[in-house]
């Protein structure tokens, strides 16, 4: 098999979700020597990509989503170890969650997912986190961005939390904030001093990723 | 007969298995099965169906396929699962009719049927929505109770309490949770109508304990209320909820599950979102052994359910659950416009004809996007009750034309819908009463659906 058949071979294995088949491609391209951070770019990322804009037209939707970003997953698993840290041009590591007091996680389901499948690293701490938590995690794994979902209006208040947190513990100059969800407007972010908002998930990440480079520059 | 007992035991010792799991495998699974082994397909000429045997092979797709899903509780990570005669029984001896509100002011609440003449059930006001302070909440109040064809009142959720943001589980929650159920009957009973029923009572509850202690009788709240219990999606539930579910039953109160299907999200398109919205019917009357039941299919990127895929749901799951069952079956709307705009006036009479010509009731719902602080006037549930009462006893096939050209005035703008006003922007914030603006929108709308053979006048 070609560098190039192997490279469509796990651009489609992740498109169409089979997650076996992404294990073995990877294999095989560590087998036939191919460079590894190419496999990743070339091959999973570009059917990340894919699927990403096909949820985004609901050309399908979030269980294919899922099942995606899990094989994109199963591949990154296989090929990460052998990239030097240095070498590994993720697009920035993301720690992501539902504020306390809010049990909903389908949507923050759909931003992580996302963010993996465009070649983030995503740390998911699930729903009802503790303010705290976001930021101890956010430190441990050296997080570029915290993401905060509220589903509810009685929660996003939990979204002020953080960020109040984060300035009175003088931590907020270390991460990029971003907020989301249901009953959260662009004029709330604002006013609760997040750095960025979104309304869909594939806004999120284009969002992300113009606020990482803009802190980077 | 299932006991609410039961239900717990069912949590406690059914099949354990991974959220993750459930998700992927069980429910995403078994839902493409019964799609394609019940060849439901979605049919954009045809938002309002009158085809009876794709509503009845939607309900029974959705039996099949809750018999083999189940509930899935969160706290316990196991299947709640019912068999097919557990269902069956529960199905026929669901309450057929529930009165709500006290004196002059008291209503029955029956079941529908496709193209049924029998005025559908009209819960009117708020939908839970967000408003920023107690003044805002008694004028939107006490001018939905001024509404003559409300049955029912929806009250707006408070966010503060003396101006700190309330914080869920903290006392702030009940605290505002009091003062949800104090201001909604004071504001009603200042409009003249101290016996109607508040039907979302205890919108500012998110937790059991809140919810609990609004219901104490001090503050207001009456047996002839209504009250609710959400489900987590999809088909979920945890012990917090059911903790409500139990308080309500234990007191004997008329409740209601409510559900939102995510259109896009694991439903999957309009074919699976229409079964499970009939599934979350089944999981209501078992689970949460519901009384009344609101379903509000949602988009999961545009969050509002006027397009034409979200139309067609609305009206295939209530023309399955209205022909296979007599629950009590309530619509609930989103709109992605907001208030003082037609747009928002044509989304609502296309989702409300839909739905009631295809057999339910409905609560007038979340305008904006339900996501706005203060977007919300009178004028709205007004125009949408009126909507319901006059489609009451179309024919299924004229609903369908005025719908989809109810949709062509609005289809394009969907993505980027105007906002419109904030209940300040749009009222006289001492007597609640809408500006000329405001009023001469509802005009033009109502009167572009004269022409169109919906008649609002007839009210």
């Amino acid at each position: 098999m070609s560098e190039e058949e192997l490279l469509r071979k796990l651009s489609e294995a992740v498109i169409s979700c089979d997650r076996e088949t992404v294990v073995k491609a990877a294999q095989q391209a560590i087998e036939k020597g191919l460079d590894p951070v190419k496999a990743i770019e070339k091959g999973l990322s570009k059917g990340a990509i894919v699927v990403g804009e096909k949820f985004d037209k609901l050309e399908i939707f979030l269980t294919d989503l899922m099942m995606a970003a899990d094989a994109m997953k199963a591949g990154l698993d296989v090929l990460l170890p052998l990239i030097p840290k240095e070498k590994a041009s993720r697009k920035g590591t993301v720690v992501s969650g539902t504020v306390k007091g809010d049990i909903h996680d389908i949507g923050k389901n759909i931003l992580a997912a996302l963010f993996s499948a465009n070649g983030f690293d995503v740390y998911d701490l699930g729903a009802d986190v503790v303010t705290s938590k976001f930021i101890e995690e956010a430190e441990k794994v050296g997080a570029d961005i915290i993401t905060l979902s509220a589903l509810m209006s009685s929660t996003i208040g939990g979204q002020k939390d953080v960020i109040d947190y984060l300035r009175e513990t003088g931590k907020r100059e270390k991460f990029i904030v971003m907020v989301g969800g249901g009953p959260t407007t662009r004029e709330w972010a604002e006013e609760i001093g997040a750095d960025g908002y979104a309304e869909t998930a594939t806004e999120a990440v284009k969002t992300a990723l113009e606020l990482i480079e803009k802190k980077r520059s | 007969m299932v006991a609410f007992l039961d239900v717990i035991g069912k949590a406690l010792t059914g099949k354990p298995c991974s959220e993750r799991d459930y998700d992927l495998k069980i429910f995403s699974t078994k839902l493409r099965e019964v799609v394609k082994e019940y060849d439901i397909k979605y049919d954009p000429e045809n938002l309002v169906p009158s085809d009876n045997s794709l509503a009845d092979d939607i309900f029974k797709a959705a039996f099949d396929f809750y018999c083999e899903v189940g509930t899935y509780c969160k706290d316990t990570e196991r299947t709640i699962k019912f068999d097919e005669s557990e269902i069956k029984d529960r199905l026929r001896n669901a309450p057929s009719k529930i009165v709500f509100g006290e004196g002059v002011d008291a209503g029955t609440m029956v079941p529908r049927k496709p193209e049924d003449r029998t005025p559908p059930w009209r819960f009117v006001g708020a939908g839970g929505v967000a408003v920023s302070s107690e003044d805002v909440f008694m004028g939107l109040v006490e001018n939905y109770a001024k509404i003559s064809i409300a049955n029912s009142i929806t009250t707006p959720t408070l966010t503060r309490v003396n101006g700190i943001r309330i914080r869920p589980y903290s006392p702030l929650e009940i605290l505002g949770a009091i003062r949800t159920v104090a201001l909604g009957r004071e504001a009603i009973r200042r409009a003249g109508r101290p016996g109607l029923p508040i039907m979302n009572s205890i919108a500012t509850a998110d937790s059991a304990i809140a919810l609990v202690t609004g219901l104490h009788p001090e503050y207001g709240l009456r047996p002839t209320d209504g009250y609710m219990v959400a489900t987590l999606a999809e088909l979920k539930t945890n012990f917090d909820l059911l903790n409500r579910a139990c308080a309500l039953m234990s007191l004997g109160l008329p409740t209601a599950a409510i559900f939102g299907p995510i259109f896009g999200g694991y439903c999957g398109g309009p074919e699976g979102t229409a079964v499970v919205t009939v599934a979350y019917h089944l999981m209501g009357a078992l689970v949460y052994q519901a009384g009344w039941f609101l379903a509000f299919p949602i988009h999961i990127k545009h969050i509002a359910s006027s397009m034409p895929e979200l139309l067609w749901v609305a009206s295939v799951y209530a023309q399955a659950i209205s022909r296979n069952t007599h629950l009590l079956a309530l619509y609930y709307d989103y709109t992605a416009a907001g208030p003082c705009t037609k747009m928002a006036l044509y989304e609502m009479a296309a989702q409300y004809t839909a739905a009631i010509t295809s057999g339910v009731s409905m609560e007038t719902g979340g305008i904006a996007k339900g996501r706005r602080e203060d977007y919300l006037t009178p004028v709205e549930p007004r125009f949408a009750a009126e909507v319901a009462y006059a489609a009451a006893g179309m024919k299924r096939e004229d609903a369908n034309e005025i719908v989809k050209n109810l949709v062509s005035k609005y289809v394009d703008k969907i993505a980027d819908p105007p906002i419109g006003m904030k209940y300040q922007e749009c009222c006289d914030i001492k007597t609640g009463k809408p500006s000329r603006k405001c009023l001469n929108i509802y005009n033009g709308v109502r009167k572009e659906l004269k022409d169109l053979g919906l008649d609002l006048s007839r009210t």
